[in-house]
């Protein structure tokens, strides 16, 4: 039994010599802390900055600058407290599909590793950690028909798919790590969660094959830093999100001038979202009524659920789009062109629109990988001495060029079943910008790849050229997929841990 | 004139009056004026609403050019024309709405006419 420790009353100057410090204590970094703690006598340290409950002095440490296409605050998508951005996420939840571990031939930089199938055995136990339900996101078809009709496509390029909810239930709120999580981390003896508790740097040996340390600090309630303290581990985790993993590499640059691992100019770099366009599109559903499951989340078997459109992987490869879930939302009333549309078509179909329904269509798109979307260290410190962040955001004409397509195919597949027709609401690069919204999923800064020149990590997590430094979470995914990150890096969290028990024990 | 014959004539002139308002008149049903694409434009059924949304196609040929086409486009109707168009693909984007490319021509033919 290991109570939570708060780092400001350690003793200055203090070192810890665990066998793995993990830095962050968000999804990633508790996932693979219980998962080590499993069946091993490894001493883990857990460290965290926050503590259980937010601290606007601490949540400070996040803010940076951004400049490129508009993008949300850095301090606003991220939560530095124990169980991270789960203490704001929406539940949503998702596996990835087999597509976006491809290489994608018209997708530059694409391929992960390794195939989904690497994570099979892993998403269950994911799936169990974000109290979502049973498996069910192939089932929901069959599921949903038993409760509501679906709404019928015609044959083509996009299919009915299924988000499932972590656990929202009533008024219930989705899974929150931390407090969800309190008990076990506190039950297992070789945990030692460590809150307030800041790395500074990452400093490695001179020979820059090996982490040496991590210097660590408490930030001061009136400001500043608080006390200096010292980890010696044998491994060490980043587990810090996609922006904090890529800052702390970055600036960690004592030994390698450019920052650890970023020998190839990769940290930063490929920084990726899933950007969320609001009223993208108008879907007419000619019979008016639409099962509840499209518009919001709705209980179905034992799952929380919610039907989305997505591609078909023959779609994306046929049309050469990247991946897109597109989602029905709120009740639209159509002008009279609208109108004009509808009777006109549903005439010439046949078909009875007397009961004809308008909806707002939006959307989550994954994003083309853009090595110039990137995040960088500025001048400017914060209150621990860390040069902050600059993100550079980019979304490209092509990645809306991209998800148009998909949509006009949409478009057609409920024409072809006579069920309604579609309108597409924007066309110019102002028309996508205009109602933007990003899904907060920081990706792809410390890229995976077996090539060196090409990713930061190789397949098992580990920075290239460094024995024993890991990278935890969505910043090593090479592509993004559509589908929100929380189920599927914690897969590959635990397929870390896996690797982890036989290098560290 | 007795009762019988009474009733029976205004009868006779209520149908004819009825008849006159459904020819002559739109109280009942929407008159067009005659057109040479009648044969094409009896395909749609409210041809008011065909012609606001045909209205706002752009690029299309002059009226006899665009019948000449659509009668080879639509030798078993409409509703076949567009069913044939959708499942290949043939799609025109009228102020964004995702049309089969027979039914804009053929509201654009309304419009023009």
């Amino acid at each position: 039994m290991s109570e939570f420790v708060d780092a400001r009353t350690l003793p200055a100057g203090m070192v810890l010599t665990p066998d793995i410090a993990i830095v962050g204590g968000g999804p990633a970094g508790i996932s693979l802390a219980m998962a080590l703690a499993n069946n091993t006598k490894l001493d883990l340290l857990l460290l965290e900055s926050g503590s259980a409950n937010f601290d606007p002095a601490v949540q400070a440490l996040y803010t940076g600058s951004q400049s490129g296409d508009a993008y949300a605050p850095l301090e606003v998508g991220r939560l530095r407290t124990l169980g991270g951005g789960t203490n704001h996420w929406g539940g949503w939840s998702r596996p990835l599909d087999a597509i976006d571990f491809e290489k994608r031939d018209w997708v530059p930089h694409s391929g992960w590793p390794f195939p989904k199938a690497a994570l099979d055995a892993y998403y269950p136990i994911a799936q169990n950690l974000i109290e979502a339900g049973p498996w069910i996101y192939d089932k929901g078809d069959s599921v949903a028909a038993a409760n509501a009709p679906m709404m019928p496509l015609g044959e083509g390029g996009l299919y009915t798919s299924w988000f499932q909810f972590s656990k929202m239930r009533g008024d219930v709120v989705p899974t929150r790590f931390g407090a969800r999580y309190e008990g076990s981390l506190k039950a297992a003896a070789n945990i030692k969660p460590l809150l307030n508790a800041n790395v500074t740097a990452v400093r490695l040996t001179p020979n820059a094959q090996q982490v040496d340390r991590l210097d660590a600090a408490t930030l001061n309630p009136e400001g500043g830093i608080g006390k200096r303290f010292t980890i010696r581990p044998r491994h060490v985790v980043m587990a810090a999100g996609g922006m904090e993993n890529a800052r702390l590499l970055l600036a960690s640059n004592d030994v390698m001038k450019a920052g650890v691992g970023n020998q190839n100019d990769l940290v930063g770099r490929f920084f990726g979202d899933n950007p969320i366009p609001r009223n993208v599109a108008t879907l007419v559903v000619f019979g008016g009524k639409l099962a509840s499951y499209y518009g919001s989340t709705q209980t179905l078997g034992e799952a929380r659920m919610r039907a989305v459109f997505a591609p078909t992987a023959a779609f994306a490869r046929s049309k050469k789009v990247m991946g897109s879930l597109t989602t029905l939302e709120y009740p639209v009333e159509l002008d009279d062109i609208g109108k004009a549309a509808v009777i006109t078509a549903a005439n010439a179909l046949g078909v009875d629109a007397s009961s004809a329904r308008a909806y707002s269509v939006g959307c989550g798109m994954e994003l083309l990988p853009d090595r110039d979307r990137r995040l960088t260290l500025t001048g400017e410190t914060d209150a621990l001495g860390l040069p902050r962040l600059k993100l550079h955001n980019i979304v490209s004409d092509a990645d809306f060029a991209l998800y148009r397509q998909t949509l006009a195919e949409l478009g057609r597949q409920v024409l072809a079943s006579g069920a309604g027709l579609l309108r597409i609401n924007c066309s110019r690069r102002e028309d996508w910008l205009k109602n933007m919204d990003w899904g907060h999923h920081h990706l792809g800064t410390v890229r995976m790849h077996v090539d060196p020149r090409q990713g930061v990590v190789d397949g098992d997590g580990k920075v290239h050229g460094i024995a024993n430094l890991f990278v935890a979470g969505s910043a090593v995914f090479p592509t993004y997929g559509a589908s929100n990150p929380t189920l599927n890096l914690i897969a590959l969290t635990l397929r870390l841990a896996d690797h982890l028990k036989k290098v560290a024990t | 004139m007795n009762r019988r014959a009474l009733i029976a004539g205004l009868a006779a002139a209520g149908a004819a009056v009825a008849a006159g308002l459904y020819r002559f008149t739109d109280v009942f049903v929407k008159h067009h004026p005659a057109t040479p694409y009648d044969d094409l434009l009896t395909h749609l059924p409210d041809r008011d609403q065909a012609k606001r949304l045909g209205a706002l196609v752009k690029g299309t040929p002059d009226a006899n050019a665009l019948a000449a086409q659509l009668r080879g486009k639509m030798p078993r109707g409409l509703s076949a024309a567009a069913k044939a168009d959708i499942a290949a693909g043939r799609l025109v984007e009228v102020e964004g709405w995702l049309l089969p490319q027979s039914m804009v021509l053929l509201a654009a033919l309304a419009a023009k006419s």
